[in-house]
């Protein structure tokens, strides 16, 4: 599994990056974690709003911060 | 042995600042300020506003949606150019985009309210109109100028903006209750100011207190210096104790409530009580006057606890919580550095120096007002103490606004990052626009405050209108042949869409 973090580095984009890791070990999944913070590249997501949050190539949430239990229900439907 | 001496001067410059800042300005305004922008950020969602940015909305909604999105949605500069990305990738026209950047930085909640608290609400009601006007007039002008590649950029812009989330009533009622309490702390009404009755505490030694304060921070009304009250040496300590119990409560909220987490909010709320007395020190002890202040930060708290609690769910609260923690966070140390290098900056200003370059509302003055504003990088609201220091050493008010303008929308590394996003040429076309602009803001303001009749105002502003009129007339003139052609392109687009 790949997830990508988009975010020009701001508080709330580590917040994300923070409880995507800890949801990946609370699940036990183990996934290849990217931070892009180049701003070109995140425009190419086609986004509305940093922070975003991509897994395996679909964006799943952007301009908010996500939920614990949300990023898991991600991961696992992901996995699974 | 003199560069010691010279050196103490200095740090008690800085600290001073520092404390008679922290004792008179923050907490009524700035608390409930960072509050409110918590909030927005977490209460408001982005889709509600920018669904009218669109390029099938007509102007007279996207240009004033433009500027609302932007003092809604982005209370701090480094989420500006990410957004102004977005809504310009997902197809909002170069126009809208533009106001969107240019008013965001300049009339967000918190930058207004620190400007009214701290420079007076003139400075911050011209800094709000103005820059709603000139905000609109640049996202038209830079539509106009580039028409022609606007046209194709929405060709491959995303068509849309699909969201239909729209603003919870409770979310709507929190934040009106936010700006209420904000207001009550901040209006000089008499029915606020007036004090309804009187307690002393029997504390001997507060005077001592006092004039030990006075000692250590010297009022010096000629540099803009203010002293620290028994008030101030209280409110500074509460605050020390917010932060430390905020860091375990509020900074954890996002794993869920905890013990801490109500001793912050409690400590807060008796902050802005504390800010919102009137006290007095004498040899007898300390007098506590019950303000119309304090009756409105009552009630508004109270109402807040009980929507919080009945209205928002669990999770909005949280959300809402980490959101202003984090803007405090965020902001509030780059504040402290800034007002205390401020203060050691006064220390070494002459004031003959700014009474000679901008001690009047001259063109000149102006320039520098805004190139001082364009070349220097400042990070979020730290501007405003800044100008602040410059208006206690005698600059004049107009080129204060000039810098006001300029400062927040320009800076060598936002220029880098609009430039990334919509080229070279558009955004020094921006920078050309947003340096005349604020020149000719503060000349204006200058001249209303100079005793100037609105009338040669509105004279001088309809000339410079003519002016602009008169080049982009020439301009579209000369470009005349092709644009035609883009003007096709687009009601073909906007047919698709409509077909779609």
């Amino acid at each position: 599994m790949k997830i990508t973090i988009l975010g020009p580095g701001c508080p709330r984009c580590h917040e994300v990056e923070k409880r995507t890791v800890n949801a990946l070990a609370e699940l036990g999944v183990a996934a290849d974690v990217e931070k892009v913070s180049d701003i070109k590249r995140i425009m190419e997501f086609n986004i509305l709003g940093t922070p975003g949050l991509v897994i395996d190539g679909k964006v799943v949430c952007s301009g908010k911060i996500p939920r614990l239990e949300e990023i898991k229900a991600w991961i696992r439907q992901a996995a699974g | 042995m003199d560069i010691v001496g010279e050196a103490l001067r200095l740090l008690q410059g800085g600290l001073g600042n520092l404390a008679a800042y922290l004792a008179a300005h923050v907490l009524l305004c700035l608390v409930p300020a960072f509050f409110i922008a918590g909030a927005m950020t977490a209460l408001i969602p982005k889709e509600s506003v920018t669904r009218f940015l669109g390029r099938s909305a007509p102007k007279y909604v996207s240009y004033p949606a433009a500027a609302l999105a932007g003092s809604v949605l982005s209370v701090c500069s480094c989420t500006i150019v990410p957004l102004f990305a977005g809504i310009y990738r997902k197809g909002a026209g170069l126009g809208p985009a533009i106001t969107f950047l240019f008013f965001a930085p300049a009339a967000n909640i918190l930058a207004l309210v620190y400007t009214g608290g701290l420079i007076g609400t003139d400075l911050a009601f011209a800094r709000l109109f103005l820059s709603l006007l000139f905000g609109i007039s640049i996202g038209m002008i830079m539509a106009l100028i580039f028409r022609r590649s606007d046209a194709a950029h929405d060709q491959n812009g995303d068509a849309m903006f699909a969201g239909k989330a729209t603003l919870k009533r409770a979310s709507l009622a929190f934040l009106i209750v936010l700006a209420a309490l904000l207001l009550s702390g901040t209006l000089k009404i008499g029915l606020l100011t007036d004090s309804y009755g009187k307690i002393t505490l029997p504390l001997s030694g507060l005077d001592r207190f006092q004039a030990f304060l006075s000692r250590i921070v010297p009022v010096d009304a000629a540099k803009g210096q203010e002293g620290v009250s028994v008030q101030g040496a209280i409110l500074i300590g509460l605050l020390f104790l917010i932060a430390a119990s905020a860091w375990r409560g509020l900074g954890k909220i996002s794993e869920g409530f905890n013990r801490w987490t109500w001793v912050s909010l409690g400590l807060v709320v008796l902050t802005l009580l504390a800010a919102a007395a009137g006290m007095t020190a004498h040899p007898g002890g300390l007098d506590i006057l019950f303000t119309g202040k304090m009756l409105g930060v009552v009630l508004s708290t109270a109402l807040l606890a009980v929507i919080a609690l009945k209205r928002l769910t669990p999770d909005e609260v949280r959300d809402f919580l980490w959101e202003s923690w984090r803007f405090i966070k965020q902001i509030f140390p780059l504040l402290v550095v800034g007002v205390f290098a401020v203060g050691i900056i006064r220390e070494l200003i002459r004031p003959e120096w700014i009474k000679a370059l901008a001690g009047r509302n001259t063109l000149l003055g102006n320039m520098a007002g805004m190139l001082f504003g364009v070349f220097m990088y400042f990070p979020t609201l730290v501007e405003v103490p800044i100008a602040k220091m410059f208006l206690s050493l005698g600059m004049h008010r107009g080129p204060l606004l000039a810098y006001l303008m300029a400062d927040p929308e320009l800076s060598l590394q936002s220029i880098l990052m609009i430039s990334a996003i919509i080229g070279k040429a558009k955004a020094w076309v921006y920078v050309f626009w947003v340096a005349l602009f604020s020149a000719v803001a503060g000349l204006i303001y200058g001249a209303l405050e100079d005793g100037a009749s609105v009338w040669t105002i509105a004279l001088y502003l309809l000339v410079f209108l003519a002016f602009l009129a008169v080049g982009l007339w020439r301009m579209s003139a000369r470009n005349g042949s092709w644009s035609a052609a883009p003007l096709a392109t687009q009601e073909k687009a906007d047919k698709e869409l409509v077909q779609g």
